[in-house]
Protein backbone atom coordinates (compact mmCIF):
# COMPACT_ATOMS: atom_id res chain seq x y z
CA UNK A 1 0.00 0.00 0.00
CA UNK A 2 1.16 3.49 -0.80
CA UNK A 3 -0.48 6.40 0.91
CA UNK A 4 -0.15 10.05 -0.09
CA UNK A 5 -1.18 12.46 2.67
CA UNK A 6 -1.82 16.08 1.68
CA UNK A 7 1.14 16.09 -0.65
CA UNK A 8 2.09 19.42 -2.17
CA UNK A 9 4.99 19.73 -4.55
CA UNK A 10 6.11 22.78 -6.44
CA UNK A 11 9.20 24.05 -8.17
CA UNK A 12 10.43 27.57 -7.75
CA UNK A 13 10.98 29.15 -11.11
CA UNK A 14 11.72 32.70 -12.16
CA UNK A 15 7.99 33.01 -12.90
CA UNK A 16 6.91 31.98 -9.41
CA UNK A 17 5.95 28.63 -7.98
CA UNK A 18 4.93 25.95 -10.47
CA UNK A 19 2.68 23.44 -8.78
CA UNK A 20 3.00 19.76 -9.68
CA UNK A 21 0.72 18.62 -6.88
CA UNK A 22 -1.58 20.63 -4.67
CA UNK A 23 -2.69 19.07 -1.41
CA UNK A 24 -3.23 15.63 -2.90
CA UNK A 25 -4.31 12.64 -0.83
CA UNK A 26 -5.10 9.13 -1.92
CA UNK A 27 -4.17 5.51 -1.42
CA UNK A 28 -2.89 2.99 -3.92
CA UNK A 29 -4.10 -0.46 -2.83
CA UNK A 30 -1.92 -3.56 -2.42
CA UNK A 31 -0.91 -5.84 -5.25
CA UNK A 32 -1.92 -3.74 -8.22
CA UNK A 33 0.15 -2.48 -11.11
CA UNK A 34 -0.24 1.23 -11.59
CA UNK A 35 -0.13 3.18 -14.82
CA UNK A 36 0.58 6.89 -14.61
CA UNK A 37 -0.67 9.12 -17.40
CA UNK A 38 -0.49 12.80 -18.08
CA UNK A 39 0.69 15.39 -20.51
CA UNK A 40 4.35 16.34 -20.72
CA UNK A 41 5.28 18.45 -17.72
CA UNK A 42 2.26 17.34 -15.72
CA UNK A 43 4.54 15.91 -13.03
CA UNK A 44 4.55 12.20 -13.78
CA UNK A 45 8.30 11.90 -13.44
CA UNK A 46 8.34 14.03 -10.31
CA UNK A 47 5.74 11.77 -8.75
CA UNK A 48 7.92 8.77 -9.59
CA UNK A 49 10.98 10.46 -8.14
CA UNK A 50 9.08 11.22 -4.95
CA UNK A 51 8.05 7.58 -4.65
CA UNK A 52 11.68 6.62 -5.26
CA UNK A 53 12.69 9.03 -2.46
CA UNK A 54 15.07 11.17 -4.47
CA UNK A 55 12.66 14.09 -4.66
CA UNK A 56 10.77 15.30 -1.62
CA UNK A 57 7.30 16.82 -1.16
CA UNK A 58 7.24 20.45 -0.03
CA UNK A 59 4.34 19.59 2.25
CA UNK A 60 2.64 16.38 3.29
CA UNK A 61 3.91 12.82 3.40
CA UNK A 62 4.20 9.70 1.33
CA UNK A 63 3.87 6.61 3.50
CA UNK A 64 4.68 3.07 2.44
CA UNK A 65 6.36 0.03 3.92
CA UNK A 66 7.26 -1.36 0.50
CA UNK A 67 10.63 -1.28 -1.18
CA UNK A 68 10.93 0.73 -4.36
CA UNK A 69 13.47 0.42 -7.12
CA UNK A 70 15.29 3.48 -8.39
CA UNK A 71 13.48 5.33 -11.13
CA UNK A 72 14.27 3.71 -14.43
CA UNK A 73 14.18 6.70 -16.70
CA UNK A 74 15.46 7.43 -20.16
CA UNK A 75 18.35 9.34 -18.59
CA UNK A 76 19.50 6.24 -16.76
CA UNK A 77 20.68 7.21 -13.30
CA UNK A 78 24.22 6.22 -14.03
CA UNK A 79 27.53 7.88 -13.44
CA UNK A 80 28.66 8.89 -16.91
CA UNK A 81 32.38 8.34 -16.45
CA UNK A 82 32.06 4.81 -15.13
CA UNK A 83 31.75 1.81 -17.43
CA UNK A 84 28.54 -0.15 -17.64
CA UNK A 85 30.14 -2.92 -15.63
CA UNK A 86 31.37 -0.52 -12.93
CA UNK A 87 27.91 0.99 -12.63
CA UNK A 88 26.31 -2.42 -12.25
CA UNK A 89 28.89 -3.37 -9.63
CA UNK A 90 28.30 -0.10 -7.82
CA UNK A 91 24.54 -0.58 -7.64
CA UNK A 92 24.93 -4.19 -6.48
CA UNK A 93 27.29 -3.04 -3.75
CA UNK A 94 25.05 -0.28 -2.41
CA UNK A 95 22.24 -2.80 -2.15
CA UNK A 96 24.56 -4.99 -0.08
CA UNK A 97 25.03 -7.92 -2.47
CA UNK A 98 27.85 -10.34 -1.77
CA UNK A 99 30.72 -10.76 -4.22
CA UNK A 100 29.22 -13.99 -5.53
CA UNK A 101 25.81 -12.37 -6.09
CA UNK A 102 27.52 -9.41 -7.76
CA UNK A 103 29.28 -11.67 -10.25
CA UNK A 104 26.04 -13.42 -11.04
CA UNK A 105 24.20 -10.11 -11.49
CA UNK A 106 26.92 -8.76 -13.77
CA UNK A 107 26.69 -11.81 -16.00
CA UNK A 108 22.92 -11.56 -16.11
CA UNK A 109 22.82 -7.83 -16.88
CA UNK A 110 25.51 -8.15 -19.50
CA UNK A 111 23.60 -10.85 -21.27
CA UNK A 112 20.17 -9.30 -20.96
CA UNK A 113 21.16 -5.78 -22.01
CA UNK A 114 22.96 -7.06 -25.13
CA UNK A 115 25.45 -4.22 -24.93
CA UNK A 116 28.42 -6.30 -26.06
CA UNK A 117 31.66 -4.33 -25.93
CA UNK A 118 29.83 -1.23 -24.75
CA UNK A 119 29.39 -2.94 -21.39
CA UNK A 120 33.09 -2.21 -20.75
CA UNK A 121 32.87 1.41 -21.91
CA UNK A 122 31.90 4.57 -20.04
CA UNK A 123 28.19 5.38 -19.95
CA UNK A 124 28.81 8.71 -21.71
CA UNK A 125 29.43 6.75 -24.91
CA UNK A 126 25.96 5.15 -24.70
CA UNK A 127 22.89 6.14 -26.63
CA UNK A 128 19.73 6.74 -24.61
CA UNK A 129 18.37 3.39 -25.75
CA UNK A 130 21.47 1.61 -24.50
CA UNK A 131 21.20 3.33 -21.13
CA UNK A 132 17.62 2.20 -20.82
CA UNK A 133 18.57 -1.35 -21.66
CA UNK A 134 21.21 -1.31 -18.97
CA UNK A 135 19.00 0.21 -16.28
CA UNK A 136 16.16 -2.15 -17.13
CA UNK A 137 18.38 -5.21 -17.15
CA UNK A 138 19.91 -4.13 -13.87
CA UNK A 139 16.54 -3.71 -12.19
CA UNK A 140 15.64 -7.27 -13.11
CA UNK A 141 18.58 -8.45 -11.02
CA UNK A 142 16.90 -7.20 -7.83
CA UNK A 143 13.77 -8.09 -5.92
CA UNK A 144 11.82 -4.95 -5.16
CA UNK A 145 8.18 -4.68 -4.15
CA UNK A 146 7.69 -1.97 -6.76
CA UNK A 147 9.53 -1.21 -9.94
CA UNK A 148 9.44 2.45 -10.94
CA UNK A 149 9.56 2.63 -14.70
CA UNK A 150 9.57 5.97 -16.48
CA UNK A 151 9.11 5.47 -20.23
CA UNK A 152 12.01 3.04 -20.54
CA UNK A 153 9.87 0.43 -22.28
CA UNK A 154 9.25 2.68 -25.24
CA UNK A 155 12.88 3.08 -26.28
CA UNK A 156 15.12 0.64 -28.04
CA UNK A 157 14.34 -1.28 -31.17
CA UNK A 158 11.20 -3.35 -31.68
CA UNK A 159 12.85 -6.65 -30.86
CA UNK A 160 14.32 -5.43 -27.59
CA UNK A 161 11.04 -3.75 -26.66
CA UNK A 162 9.30 -7.05 -27.06
CA UNK A 163 11.96 -8.86 -25.07
CA UNK A 164 11.85 -6.37 -22.18
CA UNK A 165 8.07 -6.40 -22.11
CA UNK A 166 8.12 -10.18 -21.83
CA UNK A 167 10.74 -10.02 -19.11
CA UNK A 168 8.65 -7.45 -17.27
CA UNK A 169 5.49 -9.55 -17.55
CA UNK A 170 7.39 -12.41 -15.95
CA UNK A 171 8.86 -10.15 -13.27
CA UNK A 172 5.51 -8.71 -12.21
CA UNK A 173 4.35 -12.14 -11.18
CA UNK A 174 6.47 -11.54 -8.07
CA UNK A 175 6.38 -7.76 -7.76
CA UNK A 176 4.36 -4.72 -8.79
CA UNK A 177 5.10 -1.92 -11.13
CA UNK A 178 4.47 1.81 -11.35
CA UNK A 179 4.68 2.68 -14.98
CA UNK A 180 4.79 6.00 -16.76
CA UNK A 181 4.04 5.53 -20.42
CA UNK A 182 2.46 7.17 -23.43
CA UNK A 183 1.85 3.78 -25.00
CA UNK A 184 -1.75 2.83 -24.25
CA UNK A 185 -1.22 -0.76 -25.37
CA UNK A 186 1.55 -1.30 -22.84
CA UNK A 187 -0.50 0.35 -20.12
CA UNK A 188 -3.50 -1.89 -20.82
CA UNK A 189 -1.34 -5.02 -20.90
CA UNK A 190 0.55 -4.40 -17.70
CA UNK A 191 -1.45 -2.10 -15.44
CA UNK A 192 -4.60 -2.71 -13.38
CA UNK A 193 -5.27 0.76 -12.00
CA UNK A 194 -4.45 4.20 -13.36
CA UNK A 195 -3.52 7.65 -12.17
CA UNK A 196 -3.98 10.68 -14.36
CA UNK A 197 -1.91 13.71 -13.47
CA UNK A 198 -3.65 16.87 -14.62
CA UNK A 199 -3.66 20.50 -13.45
CA UNK A 200 -1.72 19.76 -10.26
CA UNK A 201 -4.23 17.09 -9.23
CA UNK A 202 -3.97 13.32 -9.30
CA UNK A 203 -7.04 11.42 -10.40
CA UNK A 204 -7.16 7.81 -9.31
CA UNK A 205 -9.06 5.17 -11.32
CA UNK A 206 -9.84 1.59 -10.25
CA UNK A 207 -9.68 0.55 -13.88
CA UNK A 208 -6.85 1.51 -16.19
CA UNK A 209 -9.31 1.85 -19.08
CA UNK A 210 -11.13 4.69 -17.31
CA UNK A 211 -7.81 6.43 -16.79
CA UNK A 212 -7.03 6.08 -20.47
CA UNK A 213 -10.46 7.55 -21.30
CA UNK A 214 -9.84 10.59 -19.12
CA UNK A 215 -6.38 11.03 -20.58
CA UNK A 216 -7.88 10.91 -24.07
CA UNK A 217 -10.44 13.56 -23.14
CA UNK A 218 -7.89 16.03 -21.76
CA UNK A 219 -5.85 15.59 -24.89
CA UNK A 220 -8.71 16.63 -27.13
CA UNK B 1 14.06 -7.45 -0.18
CA UNK B 2 15.69 -7.89 3.24
CA UNK B 3 15.44 -4.86 5.49
CA UNK B 4 18.87 -3.46 6.35
CA UNK B 5 19.78 -1.18 9.24
CA UNK B 6 20.74 2.42 8.36
CA UNK B 7 24.32 1.74 9.36
CA UNK B 8 24.50 -1.36 7.15
CA UNK B 9 23.17 0.68 4.24
CA UNK B 10 25.61 3.52 4.77
CA UNK B 11 28.49 1.11 5.19
CA UNK B 12 27.82 -0.55 1.85
CA UNK B 13 27.35 2.84 0.17
CA UNK B 14 30.63 4.14 1.59
CA UNK B 15 32.42 0.97 0.53
CA UNK B 16 31.05 1.19 -3.02
CA UNK B 17 31.87 4.90 -3.28
CA UNK B 18 35.32 4.34 -1.82
CA UNK B 19 36.17 1.74 -4.47
CA UNK B 20 34.81 4.03 -7.14
CA UNK B 21 36.86 6.99 -5.90
CA UNK B 22 40.01 4.88 -5.67
CA UNK B 23 39.53 3.89 -9.30
CA UNK B 24 39.09 7.55 -10.28
CA UNK B 25 41.97 8.87 -8.19
CA UNK B 26 44.47 6.28 -9.39
CA UNK B 27 43.47 6.27 -13.01
CA UNK B 28 44.80 9.68 -14.10
CA UNK B 29 46.40 8.47 -17.29
CA UNK B 30 47.80 4.99 -17.67
CA UNK B 31 50.32 5.37 -14.86
CA UNK B 32 47.92 6.50 -12.13
CA UNK B 33 49.64 4.70 -9.27
CA UNK B 34 53.00 5.99 -10.40
CA UNK B 35 51.94 9.65 -10.52
CA UNK B 36 50.41 9.57 -7.07
CA UNK B 37 53.92 9.01 -5.68
CA UNK B 38 55.94 10.75 -8.35
CA UNK B 39 54.13 14.08 -8.29
CA UNK B 40 54.95 14.98 -4.67
CA UNK B 41 58.43 13.50 -5.12
CA UNK B 42 59.14 15.89 -8.02
CA UNK B 43 57.70 18.81 -6.15
CA UNK B 44 59.76 18.13 -3.06
CA UNK B 45 62.98 17.47 -5.00
CA UNK B 46 62.66 20.77 -6.84
CA UNK B 47 62.15 22.78 -3.67
CA UNK B 48 64.96 20.98 -1.86
CA UNK B 49 67.31 21.69 -4.76
CA UNK B 50 66.36 25.34 -4.96
CA UNK B 51 66.76 25.74 -1.24
CA UNK B 52 70.16 24.01 -1.07
CA UNK B 53 71.51 25.73 -4.18
CA UNK B 54 70.39 29.21 -3.16
CA UNK B 55 70.95 29.17 0.56
CA UNK B 56 73.19 26.17 1.18
CA UNK B 57 72.50 23.50 3.74
CA UNK B 58 74.11 25.15 6.73
CA UNK B 59 71.31 24.75 9.19
CA UNK B 60 70.89 22.40 12.11
CA UNK B 61 67.74 21.08 10.41
CA UNK B 62 67.52 18.30 7.88
CA UNK B 63 65.95 20.43 5.15
CA UNK B 64 64.77 17.67 2.83
CA UNK B 65 62.80 16.21 5.73
CA UNK B 66 61.54 19.64 6.74
CA UNK B 67 60.27 20.34 3.24
CA UNK B 68 58.89 16.84 2.75
CA UNK B 69 56.82 17.09 5.91
CA UNK B 70 55.53 20.50 4.86
CA UNK B 71 54.56 19.34 1.39
CA UNK B 72 52.86 16.16 2.54
CA UNK B 73 50.71 18.22 4.89
CA UNK B 74 50.05 20.95 2.35
CA UNK B 75 49.16 18.48 -0.42
CA UNK B 76 46.81 16.72 1.96
CA UNK B 77 45.10 20.04 2.63
CA UNK B 78 44.99 21.05 -1.02
CA UNK B 79 43.65 17.74 -2.25
CA UNK B 80 41.10 17.48 0.53
CA UNK B 81 39.73 20.95 -0.17
CA UNK B 82 39.77 20.36 -3.91
CA UNK B 83 38.08 16.95 -3.69
CA UNK B 84 35.58 17.96 -0.99
CA UNK B 85 34.33 20.99 -2.80
CA UNK B 86 33.65 19.11 -6.03
CA UNK B 87 32.26 15.94 -4.41
CA UNK B 88 28.57 16.89 -4.52
CA UNK B 89 28.47 17.68 -8.19
CA UNK B 90 30.82 14.95 -9.39
CA UNK B 91 28.58 12.16 -8.14
CA UNK B 92 25.24 13.67 -9.08
CA UNK B 93 24.28 10.69 -11.26
CA UNK B 94 24.47 8.38 -8.27
CA UNK B 95 21.85 10.22 -6.22
CA UNK B 96 19.34 8.36 -8.40
CA UNK B 97 19.74 5.65 -5.78
CA UNK B 98 18.08 6.80 -2.62
CA UNK B 99 20.65 5.32 -0.26
CA UNK B 100 23.46 7.45 -1.71
CA UNK B 101 23.55 10.74 0.20
CA UNK B 102 25.80 13.60 -0.87
CA UNK B 103 27.73 13.51 2.42
CA UNK B 104 28.69 9.88 1.67
CA UNK B 105 30.51 10.97 -1.47
CA UNK B 106 32.44 13.46 0.64
CA UNK B 107 33.37 10.88 3.28
CA UNK B 108 34.47 8.43 0.57
CA UNK B 109 36.77 11.04 -0.96
CA UNK B 110 38.14 11.89 2.47
CA UNK B 111 39.01 8.23 3.05
CA UNK B 112 40.69 7.97 -0.35
CA UNK B 113 42.84 11.05 0.29
CA UNK B 114 43.87 9.65 3.66
CA UNK B 115 44.81 6.39 1.94
CA UNK B 116 46.85 8.23 -0.69
CA UNK B 117 48.65 10.30 1.93
CA UNK B 118 49.24 7.14 3.95
CA UNK B 119 50.91 5.48 0.96
CA UNK B 120 53.05 8.54 0.32
CA UNK B 121 54.09 8.71 3.98
CA UNK B 122 55.09 5.05 3.98
CA UNK B 123 57.18 5.50 0.83
CA UNK B 124 58.91 8.62 2.12
CA UNK B 125 59.54 7.21 5.58
CA UNK B 126 61.07 4.12 3.97
CA UNK B 127 63.23 6.28 1.73
CA UNK B 128 64.17 8.46 4.71
CA UNK B 129 65.48 5.53 6.72
CA UNK B 130 67.29 4.16 3.71
CA UNK B 131 69.00 7.47 2.96
CA UNK B 132 69.79 8.13 6.61
CA UNK B 133 67.70 11.28 6.95
CA UNK B 134 66.69 12.75 10.29
CA UNK B 135 63.91 10.33 11.27
CA UNK B 136 64.02 11.17 14.95
CA UNK B 137 60.55 12.54 15.70
CA UNK B 138 60.25 14.66 18.83
CA UNK B 139 56.61 13.90 19.55
CA UNK B 140 54.97 11.34 17.27
CA UNK B 141 51.60 11.42 19.08
CA UNK B 142 51.28 15.18 18.68
CA UNK B 143 52.43 14.94 15.08
CA UNK B 144 49.63 12.48 14.29
CA UNK B 145 47.10 14.59 16.18
CA UNK B 146 48.28 17.60 14.19
CA UNK B 147 47.55 15.73 10.96
CA UNK B 148 44.10 14.69 12.18
CA UNK B 149 43.37 18.31 13.06
CA UNK B 150 44.56 19.42 9.63
CA UNK B 151 42.23 16.84 8.03
CA UNK B 152 39.22 18.09 10.03
CA UNK B 153 40.05 21.68 9.10
CA UNK B 154 40.49 20.89 5.41
CA UNK B 155 37.29 18.90 5.12
CA UNK B 156 35.17 21.49 6.91
CA UNK B 157 36.64 24.17 4.73
CA UNK B 158 36.12 22.09 1.57
CA UNK B 159 32.56 21.20 2.54
CA UNK B 160 31.75 24.86 3.12
CA UNK B 161 33.16 25.88 -0.24
CA UNK B 162 31.41 22.94 -1.90
CA UNK B 163 28.03 24.02 -0.55
CA UNK B 164 28.55 27.68 -1.38
CA UNK B 165 29.79 26.61 -4.81
CA UNK B 166 26.42 25.00 -5.50
CA UNK B 167 24.88 28.46 -5.51
CA UNK B 168 27.73 30.60 -6.83
CA UNK B 169 29.33 29.02 -9.86
CA UNK B 170 32.50 31.07 -9.94
CA UNK B 171 33.21 30.55 -6.27
CA UNK B 172 35.01 27.23 -6.71
CA UNK B 173 37.09 28.55 -9.56
CA UNK B 174 38.39 31.39 -7.38
CA UNK B 175 39.27 28.96 -4.60
CA UNK B 176 41.08 26.68 -7.05
CA UNK B 177 43.06 29.63 -8.31
CA UNK B 178 44.11 30.56 -4.78
CA UNK B 179 45.07 27.04 -3.65
CA UNK B 180 48.34 26.72 -5.58
CA UNK B 181 50.00 30.05 -4.74
CA UNK B 182 48.97 29.42 -1.13
CA UNK B 183 51.95 27.07 -1.13
CA UNK B 184 54.35 30.03 -0.95
CA UNK B 185 52.75 31.72 2.05
CA UNK B 186 52.19 28.69 4.23
CA UNK B 187 55.57 28.17 5.92
CA UNK B 188 56.14 24.90 4.08
CA UNK B 189 59.78 25.35 3.08
CA UNK B 190 60.77 28.00 5.57
CA UNK B 191 60.34 28.52 9.27
CA UNK B 192 58.47 31.55 10.62
CA UNK B 193 61.36 32.35 12.96
CA UNK B 194 63.62 33.02 9.95
CA UNK B 195 61.23 35.56 8.44
CA UNK B 196 61.45 39.32 8.90
CA UNK B 197 58.94 40.63 11.40
CA UNK B 198 56.87 42.60 8.89
CA UNK B 199 56.30 39.44 6.88
CA UNK B 200 55.59 37.38 9.97
CA UNK B 201 52.72 39.66 10.89
CA UNK B 202 51.04 39.13 7.53
CA UNK B 203 51.68 35.37 7.28
CA UNK B 204 50.31 35.00 10.77
CA UNK B 205 46.75 35.38 9.47
CA UNK B 206 47.09 32.25 7.34
CA UNK B 207 45.84 29.27 9.38
CA UNK B 208 48.02 26.92 7.34
CA UNK B 209 51.11 28.68 8.70
CA UNK B 210 50.02 27.66 12.18
CA UNK B 211 49.44 24.08 11.09
CA UNK B 212 52.87 23.86 9.44
CA UNK B 213 54.61 25.38 12.45
CA UNK B 214 52.80 22.95 14.70
CA UNK B 215 53.76 19.91 12.60
CA UNK B 216 57.37 21.05 12.20
CA UNK B 217 57.68 21.81 15.90
CA UNK B 218 56.47 18.35 16.83
CA UNK B 219 58.86 16.68 14.42
CA UNK B 220 62.10 18.55 15.06
CA UNK B 221 63.77 18.95 18.42
CA UNK B 222 65.33 22.19 17.17
CA UNK B 223 61.98 23.90 16.54
CA UNK B 224 59.25 25.02 18.89
CA UNK B 225 55.62 26.04 18.54
CA UNK B 226 56.01 29.66 19.69
CA UNK B 227 54.28 30.85 16.54
CA UNK B 228 51.29 28.55 16.82
CA UNK B 229 48.08 30.14 18.07
CA UNK B 230 45.97 27.11 18.96
CA UNK B 231 42.79 29.06 19.64
CA UNK B 232 43.10 30.73 16.24
CA UNK B 233 43.26 27.26 14.64
CA UNK B 234 40.33 26.11 16.71
CA UNK B 235 38.21 29.00 15.42
CA UNK B 236 39.25 28.24 11.84
CA UNK B 237 38.17 24.62 12.33
CA UNK B 238 34.99 24.92 14.36
CA UNK B 239 33.37 27.84 12.55
CA UNK B 240 33.54 26.35 9.02
CA UNK B 241 32.60 22.92 10.37
CA UNK B 242 29.57 24.25 12.21
CA UNK B 243 28.35 26.44 9.35
CA UNK B 244 28.90 23.81 6.67
CA UNK B 245 27.22 20.97 8.59
CA UNK B 246 24.34 23.24 9.49
CA UNK B 247 23.93 24.29 5.86
CA UNK B 248 24.29 20.69 4.71
CA UNK B 249 21.51 19.28 6.84
CA UNK B 250 19.28 22.17 5.73
CA UNK B 251 20.09 21.65 2.06
CA UNK B 252 20.64 17.89 1.71
CA UNK B 253 17.34 17.25 -0.05
CA UNK B 254 17.95 20.14 -2.39
CA UNK B 255 21.40 18.82 -3.29
CA UNK B 256 19.99 15.36 -4.05
CA UNK B 257 17.36 16.64 -6.48
CA UNK B 258 19.61 19.31 -7.96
Amino acid sequence: MIELQNVTKYFRTTLGKKYILKNSSFTIPENVNVGILGKNGAGKSTLMRMLGKIEFPNEGKIISDKSFSWVMGVGGGFENNMTGRANVKFVCRIYGKSQEEINRSIEFVKEFSELGDYFEMPIRTYSSGMKSRLTFGLSLAFDFDYLLIDETLSVGDARFRKKSKEALMKKIESCNVLLVSHDMGTLRDICDVGIVSHNAKLHFFEDINDAIKMYASINK
Amino acid sequence: MRERSPWEVQKSVLYALFLREVAVRFSAGKLGYFWVIFEPLMQISIFVMVKVLLFGNNSTLDYPVFITLGFIAFNLFRHLVDRSMSAFKANKGLYAYKQVKPIDTLIARLLVEILVTGIIVVVFVGAGFYLGADMNVENLGMLILGFIWLILFSVSFGLLIGILGLFFDSFQKVVKLVLSPLMFVSAIFYSMQDMPQALQEILYYNPLVHFMEMLHANYFYALNDNFVDYSYLLIWTIVPMYISLWLYQKLEKGIISL
